[in-house]
């Protein structure tokens, strides 16, 4: 028989058994889709993350950035004098929202339009000498809007941009269009504006963010005094480290990549496997028709094939789909968390379609063949027999417990070796969960054996005894869908404890460190809008205030890499605050802030291997200098690592005396309204910014709960592609067991309860595969918090178990599963009560 | 006393398109009493089958009535036939239909737990009485297929039916265990009371009955007027 007449012979059974034809590619291609569409994610999320720097950087070669804060403009004319340096544009670059676009953020540039007209072509031709003399006078302040900003929220020329710095509103008049494709990696959200204007509006005169260069020669020959604070970098480095700010979310992406790679192998090997199981008869009646094994061997690679690549195709669309609506929740929290990006593009790549291929075909090849194999070796006579499988799997399933044991062993090892090197952490979870895996057929099979007893015992009908025996009877088809279910489950259940660790955790430090009654906080804090003095030194006055805490944060540099500097006021929070001291003192603490200590927070000593009793050197415009570590804290602010210093000490060295937010702590029986009154009466615009205790954790949750939210739409589609395994296993045991369902008719089961029997088949697999998750769930949580989280952020969070995720967890399996056993179920009545016995 | 079973022109016909064109069943008219054995002959497909089908209310008639102990099946709701079935009927088939996943113990208490009875004294008594004492927690793949016989009529048995079908019982075996098993059938019939319809093809099986019948071409007839 060759192999061609085999392959025939195969697609026939498709063909009579479409439904299953259809369910084993919708298992290869979810499979595919979940792991394309993290690839997807992820790829696009970096790719714009770059093409953004790119787009600032224009022809620049290198910029002049300040590890301190802010670069003073004065040092700018010695540096356009320097016949080394081809050209150089000064660049003011804020976030801000405004009024008009729904409080979006947009990107504020502000350019020397001369100077800058040799790194970038953003100006438009000017239709009149009016527009030019407005956009470079600066009164009032003008400015080009990107086409899609306009298109998007109907903005005209002439119209009015209302830009809130630090809550005050601040208007800008757009003068047109900027040119098409300017937008370039930015996205639509962006405005460019005379640089003098955007220092006026944004509280900047006499200061830069940024000095773009164009440098032909070393930078040490071309620029060899540089005032200190500040630093050259070229375009490169500074990609680096902003990719390097991505770090976190890309880990968070991982590890759901490495989830769904695992659930989509191991479900297409599900599928795929139970298409040739569900023919091994057929299988064992072809050898024993005289076809030779390797010719039916090769007819099934074939197949395999054939199915991986027509599943694998599907699944890419599926994944692009999946990449497509997630992107936008995405790329606003990349926004939010870390750099300004916008409608993130999703691109399908050659090494993204080569990736989900790959998956595709390989785990369908292993799929299909293993289990051909495993017929194509086996005589015959026993091959013909349904139950020499089981058999088989019931001898094996010691074996696989071992093999099992040896996994979780391992995985232990593996999350010690996590100190060395965080893969080994993601090792120590992947190997957690084939462990479990593998202890599925053997836990299963006395876990059906006594529930079939305890419902006999305490249930007055017969039919969750029989679904339990018949999941222990067909344990080649339930311990793989159960397995699978427990896999994607205890992923859910683990890295939901984590997350929920993680908030509680979250939670509680925000409890110790914000104990003001109001804050007044712009939104855009971390964008660097100073208060006006005005309203520090009212709220210092007023008598309904007790005290008043003024804070302050920057981005500054410790050996290359950005990290924070938070400028707060020890003597307020000293007395007001409860910090986790991780290391150090607290009373002593406080008082060595004063002196000229700092606080590092737990991630930046891990990070930098940094500990109490240290020095730390910063940047600050008197140079390099040493700060003493007083204290290491938990902080969960920055995964970047951040660095607290007292105010009083900071203005001394920095000169520098901003507050981008204050907290309030009023005096007992004052109203907060009341506050909140007063700010609105003499500022007009702040009132927006002023915020509860309560308001300003929640936003600070919020932001938390972002970071997390693309979990959750992998998290269900790996789910859905589990219980798509359930379905299938249930078909499958329909198949192969239908006579014993009749006989149970000819014994006088009802249709009805012959129903109820299968639907109790499903929901006790659901059950089995949550006990099995919650184990393994709640392992993985301790390898993600201790081998991976802290490995890659330095922060440890304390697991706090919520009973509500188990809960969860329980009826979202059990409501999934009953689905699942729906369609099975109406097949099975329908084959209980349609036919009869043939005995001849 | 009246029959225990009654057929009046009980038809039958499958059907590819709208007419009928098979019929295995063709106005086949029957009695049987309370105790009465009947053996049924015929050749494969002549219908016997769904002549048991259909009297033990797996199967409904195209035309015609069955009654039994005076009430007509055939008006049967599918519920209420499952409990006729469920109290009334015990099959025995020809390749035996234990369930694989339940011990012996438990496909013999089956019927009984659909019953609601959980007194299996009845079960070790019956398993005792087909000689197969100790081999309750054994499962049937380790039995032998005229063990396995035994345990499906023990299974049959168990709930005292007033109704025995049995199809083929002796068909998977060799001649020695078949005789066995017969005068099992025979002995636990003598015992019960029941009723049996037994289908058979083996000449050695006739003795089990006075009186035998025939299906041929869809129309039932008693052997004894054929030959």
């Amino acid at each position: 028989m060759t192999t061609q007449t085999l392959l025939r012979f195969n697609f026939k059974y498709y063909r009579r058994h479409t439904l299953l034809a259809l369910l084993c590619l919708l298992g290869i291609s979810l499979g595919v889709g979940i792991v394309v569409a993290v690839e997807l994610i992820n790829d696009s999320a970096l790719a714009s993350f770059q093409s953004s720097v790119d787009f600032l950087s224009g022809r620049a070669t290198h910029s002049i950035i300040s590890t301190f804060g802010r670069i003073d403009e004065s040092g700018f004319k010695n540096l356009w004098a320097n016949p080394k340096v081809k050209a150089a544009s000064p660049l003011i670059d804020v976030i801000a929202n405004t009024l008009e676009t729904d409080s979006e953020s947009i990107r504020f540039l502000g350019v020397d339009p001369l100077l800058d007209s040799q790194f970038r072509s953003w100006i438009p031709p000017l239709e009149d000498r009016q527009d030019m003399a407005e956009f470079l006078r600066g009164d009032p302040p003008s400015a080009f809007v990107s086409q899609d900003l306009m298109k998007s929220y109907k903005l005209k020329k002439g119209d009015w941009l209302t830009a809130l710095d630090a809550g005050l509103e601040k208007k800008i008049r757009i003068l047109g269009a900027l040119p098409e494709g300017v937008e370039g990696g930015l996205g639509e959200n962006l405005v460019v504006m005379d640089i003098s204007s955007a220092q006026e509006v944004f509280g900047r005169v006499g200061r830069l963010d940024r000095i773009d260069l164009i440098i032909e020669e070393p930078v040490s020959s071309a620029i060899p005094d540089l005032p200190p604070g500040l630093k050259v970098t070229d375009a490169n480095s500074r990609k680096s480290t902003l990719t390097a700010m991505l770090y976190s979310f890309q880990l968070n992406l991982a590890a759901m990549s490495l989830i769904a790679l695992f659930v989509g192998v191991f479900l297409i090997y599900n599928f795929s496997m139970f298409s040739v199981l569900s023919r091994r008869q057929d299988m064992s009646l072809l050898l024993t028709l005289g076809c030779d094994r390797w010719s039916l061997l090769a007819a099934f690679m074939i197949e395999s094939l054939i199915l991986g690549a027509l599943g694998s195709l599907i699944g890419l669309i599926f994944g692009f789909s999946i990449a497509s609506y997630s992107i936008g929740k995405v790329s606003s929290t990349i926004s939010q968390l870390y750099f300004q990006v916008n409608a993130l593009h999703v691109e399908l790549s050659a090494r993204i379609i080569a990736d989900g291929l790959t998956v595709g075909f390989l785990a369908t090849l292993i799929g299909v063949t293993l289990p051909a194999l495993e017929v194509a070796v086996t005589p015959p006579v026993l091959g013909l027999k349904r139950q020499s499988i089981e058999d088989r799997t019931n001898s094996l399933k010691g074996y696989l417990f071992l093999i099992g044991a040896a996994f979780f062993i391992f995985s232990i090892l593996s999350a010690w070796a996590s100190r060395r090197s965080i893969f080994w952490g993601f090792v120590s979870a992947f190997g957690m969960t084939t462990a479990f895996a593998l202890f599925t057929p053997g836990l299963l099979s006395p876990f059906t054996y006594y529930l079939g007893i305890v419902f006999k015992k305490f249930s007055n009908g017969l039919e969750g005894f029989l679904a339990a025996r018949n999941i222990g009877a067909s344990l080649s088809r339930t311990s793989i869908a159960v397995a699978a279910l427990a896999v994607a489950l205890s992923m859910t259940i683990g890295v939901d404890t984590m997350i929920h660790s993680f908030r509680t955790s979250v939670a509680s430090w925000l409890e110790e460190v914000l104990t003001g009654d109001l804050y007044i906080s712009p939104d855009t804090t971390k964008w660097d809008h100073p208060l006006p003095t005005a309203l520090i030194d009212k709220m210092a006055n007023d008598p309904s205030v007790d005290s008043v805490e003024r804070y302050a944060t920057y981005e500054v540099y410790l050996y290359d890499r950005p990290v924070k500097l938070r400028v707060i006021q020890s003597e307020v929070l000293g007395d007001k605050a409860r910090y986790r001291f991780i290391e150090g003192d607290e009373k002593k603490a406080w008082g060595d802030m004063r002196k000229g200590g700092i606080f590092i927070s737990e991630s930046l000593g891990f990070k930098f291997k940094l500990k109490l009793g240290d020095y730390l050197t910063l940047n600050s415009p008197e140079g390099p200098r040493d700060f003493l570590i007083v204290a290491v804290t938990r902080d969960y602010s920055s995964d970047q690592g951040a660095i607290q210093i007292d105010r009083d000490f900071y203005k001394k060295i920095w000169k520098d005396d901003r507050v981008q937010s204050i907290a309030l702590f009023l005096k007992p029986g004052v109203s907060q309204e009341e506050v909140r009154k007063s700010v609105s009466r003499e500022f007009k615009g702040l009132e927006r910014t002023v915020v509860s205790n309560h308001e300003m954790r929640e936003r600070v949750l919020g932001i938390f709960d972002k970071t997390f939210a693309p979990t959750s739409t992998l998290k269900g589609v790996s789910l859905l592609v589990a219980l798509l395994g359930v379905a299938t296993a249930m078909m499958a045991i329909l198949l192969e067991r239908s006579r014993e369902i009749r006989v149970l008719g000819y014994l006088g089961l009802t249709s009805k309860e012959i129903g109820k029997m299968n639907i109790y088949q499903g929901l006790i697999m659901g059950f089995a595969s949550f006990l099995i998750a919650s184990v393994c769930g709640l392992l993985l949580t301790y390898i993600i918090v201790y081998a991976i989280n802290y490995r890659s952020f330095g922060w440890s969070i304390d697991i706090s178990l919520n009973n509500r995720i188990f809960v969860e967890a329980l009826g979202l399996t059990l409501v999934a599963c009953f689905v699942s056993s729906l369609y099975p179920t109406f097949k099975l009545i329908r084959t209980a009560s349609a036919s009869t016995i043939k005995e001849e | 006393m009246g029959p225990l079973l009654k057929l009046i022109d009980v038809r039958k016909c499958y059907s590819s398109g709208p007419k009928c064109d098979i019929f295995p069943l063709a106005g086949v008219s029957f009695e049987l009493l309370q105790c009465e054995r009947v053996i049924l002959l015929g050749k494969s497909g002549s219908g016997k089958s769904t002549f048991l089908n259909i009297v033990g209310g797996m199967d409904s008639p195209t035309q015609g009535q069955v009654f039994f102990d005076g009430s007509e099946i055939t008006r049967m709701s599918p519920v209420d036939l499952a409990h006729y079935r469920r109290r009334e009927v015990g099959f025995i088939f020809q390749s035996f239909n234990l369930f694989p996943t339940l011990t012996v113990g438990e496909n013999v208490t089956l019927p009984l737990d659909l019953l609601g009875i959980r007194n299996y004294a009845k079960a070790h008594e019956i398993l005792s009485a087909v000689g197969l004492d100790g081999y309750w927690r054994k499962f049937p793949e380790t039995l032998s297929g005229g063990e396995q016989q035994r345990v499906a009529i023990a299974r049959a048995l168990v709930k005292r039916p007033r109704l025995i079908l049995a199809d083929e019982p002796t068909g998977n075996l060799d001649q020695e265990t078949g005789n066995g098993i017969l005068k099992l059938i025979d002995e636990i019939c003598n015992e019960s009371e029941a009723s049996l319809i037994m289908v058979t093809h083996s000449a050695d099986a006739l003795w089990l009955a006075p009186k035998h019948y025939r299906l041929k071409s869809g129309i039932l007839i008693e052997d004894n007027y054929v030959n």
